[in-house]
Formats: C-alpha cells, sequence, structure tokens
C-alpha cells in the first residue's frame, strides 16, 4: 500500500516537470505552429550547463539559473527571428520540424563533443536525502523540482493572464490575423513567445539536473513522452498539457511497480496512438488542433 | 522573368524529342556507371561503401514514395527498414525457407502492419504525423532492446548469410551491391509509374493542398494511406537486404532517428519531386557520412555536420538540387511542358511579389494566405501569371 502511495506521490512530482516542459512546447505551437523538437536538447543543454556550473565553481546548480534563464530567453527570441522566421509559411509546419530536429542534432553533437559521452550526474550535500510523509519517501531533490515547476508554471498562467504582454501572446495563438489588425506586432510577440518556451527548458533542465545522471542522447528519452504529451492534450492548449502531464506521469509512476522502469514507459506512445484513434484532435484542443 | 516566355514558343515542336532521347541517354551513363562500379572500385573498403549508399539510396527513394508525393515528413521510416530487417532475419533464423523469400515476406508483414499505423497516423495533418512517426520508432526501439528472448536484446541478433561459405567478402559485397541495385530500379520504377498515373496527381494534389484536392474529389486518406503502405514495403525491404549484407542486427542501429532523418536530408538535398533526386541525395550525404566517420572517428562530430547540413538545405534549398539545376537550364530559351509543377508555396510568393508591386500591402507571413482565393479570380493577374510561369 505504501509502495502505491509512493508511487502516487513520484508520478505527481514528475507529472509537475513534464507539464512545465510540455506547457513550453505548447507555447512555440501555440505561437507559430512549429512542433520545437530542440526543445528536449535545450532541456539537456540546459542541465549540462547546471553541471558545468556546479563544478567549476562548487556553488549550487540552482544558482546557474540566474544566468541559464536569460540566455535561452535571448537564444529563443533570436532562434524565432533568424531562423524560424525565414521559413516558407506554406509548409513551415513541415520544414520547422525539420529546422528544429537539426537544432537538436547540432546540439546533441557538440555536447558530445565538449564533455564527452561520459555520462554525469551532479553531486549534492543534499542529494541524498528524503522526507518521510505518511509512509512514503521523498527524495528532497525530486520535491525541489517539483516546487520550480510549480512555481514557473504559476508564473507563466500570471504572465499569459494578467499582463499586457500575455494577453496579446494569448491573441496571437487565437487569431493572428486578427492580432495584427488590432495593432499587435505579432512576429515580435512570436519572438518572444519562443523566448518564454525556451526559459521552460532552461528552468526544466536545472531542475533535471539535480537527481537525474545526464549524457549527451538523453533527450530523445524526453521528447517522446513530452510530444506524447502534447497531442494528447491538444496541440496548442497549455492546461490540456499540463493535465495530461500530470495523468501520463501518474500512470507511469504507477505502471513501473508491475511492468518495471523500461514497459512503462511505453504508456505514453500506447495513450498516443489511442488518441488519434478516437481523438486525432486531442482531448483538450480546439478547432486549431484539428489543422495540423 | 516573363520576357522569358514570348521567345521561347519556336522551340516547342523539338523540345519534347530531344528531351527524350538526351533522358534515355542519362539513364543508360546513370545505369552503366552504377553497374560498372564493383569493377572499377580499388578495394573491398570502397567497395562496402557502395553497398552502405546504395542502401541509403534504396531507403531514401522508399521514404520518397510518401514524402515527395505527398508532403508528409516522416522521420520515423526507420522503424519500417528496422522491422524489415528483423522480420527477415527472424525467418531465416527460425523457419529454413530461402532468404530472399523470407525478404520478400518480411516486406509484406511490415506492410500489413504499416496499414494501422497509417491509418493512426494520417488522420492529423503534418505535425501530429511527424510526431507519431518519432513516438513508433522510440517505442519499436523500446520494444526490440528489452524483449531480448526473441530480438537478442542490446547484444544484438546475428544472421545466417544467404550466399554459403565459400564466397568471399568482396565478393559478398558485389553480389549485394547489384541486387541493391536491382531493388532500387525497382522502387525508381515504380515512384516513376506513380508519378505518370492518375493515382500520382491525386497524391501531388494532396501535398500542395490537401483541403482543395478533397473538395475536387481527391480520396485523400486512401490515396495517402497506400503511398504510405507502398513506402514502408520498399523500406522493409530495403532494411531486409541490409540485414542479410550486414549480418548483424542491433536495436539501436536499426531503431535510430538519425537512420530516419538520413532519409529525409537525402531526399531533400537530391530534391524530393524529383525521380532521382534522393539517389543523388544518397551518394552525396552516404559520401559525407561515411568520410566523417573516417575522419573523427567516435567523437559525435559527425552529429553537428548532419545538423548543419539539413539545416543549411531546410533554409536555402528546400526544393533541393534537381530542381535548382533543372530551373537554371529552363532559364535557356527553350519551351517547357505547357503544365509546370508549381508548389504552393512558389504560387504564394510570386503573388507577394505581385501584391508588392501594384502597391498592395503584402501577404501576410502566414500559411492561409497562400490559399487566397480572391488572388486566383483577379483578371488582370491572370494573364501574369501565365507569364511567369512558362
Amino acid at each position: 500500500m505504501s509502495l502505491v502511495f509512493q508511487s502516487l506521490v513520484l508520478g505527481v512530482l514528475l507529472g509537475g516537470l513534464y507539464a512545465l516542459l510540455a506547457a513550453g512546447l505548447t507555447l512555440y505551437f501555440g505561437v507559430m505552429r512549429v512542433v520545437m523538437i530542440a526543445h528536449s536538447a535545450f532541456l539537456i543543454l540546459a542541465a549540462y550547463l547546471a553541471w558545468f556550473f556546479n563544478r567549476e565553481t562548487g556553488i549550487d546548480p540552482l544558482v546557474s539559473l540566474l544566468f541559464t534563464v536569460p540566455i535561452f530567453f535571448v537564444l529563443g527570441v533570436t532562434m524565432q527571428r533568424t531562423l524560424l522566421s525565414r521559413l516558407r509559411p506554406a509548409t513551415l509546419t513541415m520544414m520547422s520540424v525539420l529546422l528544429t530536429f537539426s537544432v537538436a542534432l547540432v546540439i546533441e553533437g557538440m555536447l558530445g563533443f565538449v564533455f564527452s559521452g561520459t555520462q554525469r550526474r551532479i553531486r549534492l550535500p543534499y542529494g541524498g536525502d528524503s522526507l518521510e510523509l505518511f509512509g512514503a519517501n521523498i527524495p528532497v531533490v525530486k520535491l525541489i523540482a517539483f516546487g520550480m515547476a510549480a512555481v514557473s508554471l504559476l508564473a507563466l498562467y500570471l504572465i499569459l493572464k494578467k499582463t499586457p504582454f500575455g494577453q496579446a501572446l494569448r491573441a496571437t495563438i487565437q487569431h493572428p490575423e486578427a492580432a495584427r489588425l488590432i495593432g499587435i506586432n505579432t512576429e515580435r510577440i512570436a519572438g518572444y513567445g519562443f523566448g518564454l518556451g525556451l526559459a521552460t527548458a532552461a528552468i526544466g533542465g536545472t531542475a533535471l539536473s539535480l537527481d537525474s545522471t545526464i549524457y549527451p542522447s538523453l533527450h530523445w528519452h524526453w521528447i517522446g513522452p513530452l510530444m506524447a504529451i502534447i497531442v494528447v492534450g491538444g496541440l496548442g492548449s497549455v492546461p490540456g498539457a499540463a493535465i495530461a502531464a500530470l495523468v501520463l506521469g501518474l500512470g507511469q509512476s504507477l505502471l513501473q511497480i508491475p511492468m518495471g522502469t523500461t514497459w512503462a514507459q511505453t504508456i505514453f506512445y500506447v495513450a498516443l496512438f489511442a488518441t488519434l484513434m478516437v481523438r486525432p484532435q486531442g482531448f483538450f484542443g480546439g478547432r486549431l488542433a484539428q489543422r495540423f | 522573368m516573363p520576357s522569358a516566355s514570348s521567345s521561347a514558343t519556336p522551340a516547342a515542336t523539338a523540345a519534347p524529342r530531344g528531351g527524350l532521347a538526351l533522358k534515355l541517354v542519362g539513364l543508360v551513363v546513370l545505369a552503366a556507371a552504377v553497374l560498372s562500379f564493383p569493377s572499377m572500385a580499388p578495394n573491398a573498403f570502397i567497395l562496402s561503401v557502395g553497398v552502405v549508399i546504395m542502401s541509403y539510396a534504396v531507403l531514401a527513394t522508399s521514404w520518397n514514395f510518401v514524402g515527395g508525393f505527398t508532403g508528409y515528413i516522416s522521420l520515423g521510416h526507420a522503424s519500417y527498414s528496422g522491422l524489415g530487417g528483423y522480420g527477415t532475419a527472424l525467418l531465416v533464423i527460425h523457419t529454413d525457407i530461402n532468404p530472399w523469400i523470407a525478404l520478400l515476406l518480411g516486406g509484406l508483414g511490415v506492410a500489413v502492419l504499416a496499414v494501422p499505423i497509417g491509418i493512426a497516423s494520417l488522420r492529423v495533418r503534418g505535425a501530429s504525423f511527424v510526431i507519431v512517426s518519432i513516438a513508433l520508432v522510440l517505442i519499436l526501439l523500446l520494444v526490440f532492446q528489452s524483449w531480448s528472448s526473441v530480438t537478442g536484446g542490446s547484444n544484438g541478433l546475428r544472421v545466417p548469410r544467404p550466399f554459403g561459405t565459400d564466397v568471399l567478402r568482396p565478393e559478398q559485397h558485389e553480389r549485394f551491391f547489384y541486387i541493391h541495385a536491382a531493388l532500387l530500379a525497382v522502387a525508381l520504377l515504380c515512384w516513376w509509374l506513380i508519378d505518370r498515373s492518375r493515382f500520382g496527381m491525386g497524391l501531388k494534389a494532396i501535398r500542395e493542398d490537401e483541403d482543395k484536392a478533397q473538395s475536387l474529389g481527391v480520396p485523400t486518406f486512401n490515396y495517402k494511406l497506400t503511398a504510405f503502405v507502398v513506402s514502408a514495403f520498399f523500406t522493409a525491404l530495403g532494411g531486409g537486404l541490409y540485414a542479410l549484407w550486414f549480418g548483424f542486427l542491433d536495436p539501436i542501429f536499426q531503431f535510430s532517428i538519425l537512420v530516419g532523418s538520413y532519409m529525409v536530408l537525402m531526399s531533400l538535398l537530391g530534391g524530393i519531386r524529383s525521380l532521382f533526386g534522393p539517389l543523388l541525395g544518397a551518394v552525396i550525404v552516404g559520401y559525407a557520412l561515411e568520410y566523417f566517420k573516417n575522419a573523427y572517428g567516435d567523437t559525435q562530430f559527425h552529429l553537428v555536420a548532419l545538423g548543419l547540413l539539413l539545416a543549411l538545405v531546410v533554409l536555402f534549398m528546400p526544393d533541393g538540387i534537381i530542381p535548382a539545376v533543372t530551373a537554371g537550364i529552363q532559364r535557356l530559351p527553350r519551351q517547357a511542358a505547357s503544365i509546370r509543377e508549381e508548389s504552393a508555396a512558389e504560387l504564394a510568393e510570386q503573388r507577394a511579389r505581385k501584391h508588392a508591386a501594384s502597391d498592395v500591402p503584402p501577404d501576410e507571413r502566414t500559411g492561409k494566405d497562400a490559399t487566397n482565393i480572391s488572388a486566383h479570380i483577379q483578371p488582370e493577374n491572370a494573364d501574369e501569371t501565365q507569364g511567369a510561369r512558362s
């Protein structure tokens, strides 16, 4: 019983991280209709930067967020302005997949080239600590990661709902032409939206570096589940992505008990295929998702 | 640009026959080059590189059945080549049927399997299709690594060779080179036949504008599915042939997104709308890959090179080498066919240019405006478009 409870708690903690990363992917798709394959590569890049920062300075890897988040934001804006906006509109969706895929390859290759393919792990003084909660053992690092994800998601929500920028961003997502008609510079907003998405990868990567072993090709293990989440949630829907992330994260964690870690991962793909068979636009996607 | 059309008419009657002869000569030269390669190769290593490039050419051409005709870009075609390889290998190991029949059965099995996969993934457009194709490779990698009692897991699977032990290594390479070339010829022939058929017309209509194609009565879903299954079949044959040649299968290399992306890169580089585009791309990229692996060894640098090349092609040459070269040749005063193939993207660009010229604000950068109907029926635009086309 306590095993199930423990899995439940761990599943929620994992789902939180998935939700943050899937929210980033949803943002890209919303503002540009772009499927960003390189998202998880940036995630691993951020994890490597956190590890490198910790190795060089000995300071807690969380501090590296101070640099990585602004850097990733600028990178995202640059990437949107210089690469993705160059693509021809008629073939944007397909070509953007290939372009971001090539970005992912370059990042993976450079990580392997600079840091070698060796598996890396941050040694933290509190790395082995855990919290006893109703008979479940919760590692502190996972709690921190979840806390970071929750805070970032909340901040993202507030930015989108309460600020003028967020309003413009949502208008751009809902109807770009109408947004332009009322005077929103959708090109610039799309760039900022991209930056915001990449900033979530910086936070997620730092959170990931706290409790997992990282290596350059790790991003392939993340992109599949994340892609499955945004399709199940409905492309372009942030709440849909968050709910799908929590449900599937929980499912993965619970299935690990009877099936083991490897086979439990298949839940994402099963859910993906089931969604496409039953409801191709995803469970929370509206009119937008069906077209892509 | 429009001035070319007026001077081009006199050559109209001579062009088709001359073009045909030129094409035939080109085909004969190409076939001769391919067939004489094994005897010209200085050593067995070069010959084996030739087999690898041939294998890539088969896979890229097979990929192009779905990528080139329908415009649905699959990054996960390694699933079909991998399944074909494993299917053939398992049949050869566990039954004592002829390896070539096993190869064919493997291909047919994958084609059958591709039907439900196609039904699931072709229900949605573009983005989701790519996601499914990637997910399929990842799931197959998981399954084939974990299910070690059947697939040998991460230890790999040794495939018995179809030729006896008395056939030496270089001889093996030579034979497989010719078999690959034969398979490539069959795939190219099928592509060519589809390209000229009504079915191919429908597929190309889907590529340019699926909604319009559907409204014109093209059974889009069935067409897409058929092209998808044909593509999976040939890809599986290519994978199975590779398994028989290489004699060893490892899930990491069989179900790798990289292999799928090679196919995409090769086809795009050569030109997905051209018959020989994937072949040309396979020769260039295949050679480059072997070169990088040799020059930089085990480092991950070949990934960087591959990524940069793919980005350059996508950004600056999305139509590929062959269309770029033929467009250059057609600048010469010579009449092209009366109906040229033009992509929706090109039309949108022409229209935007014309709008800019006539002081109307240019079309905004969204896909929707590319299909703006009003631009089609404006009478004064009609002749201009005609002029720009020829």
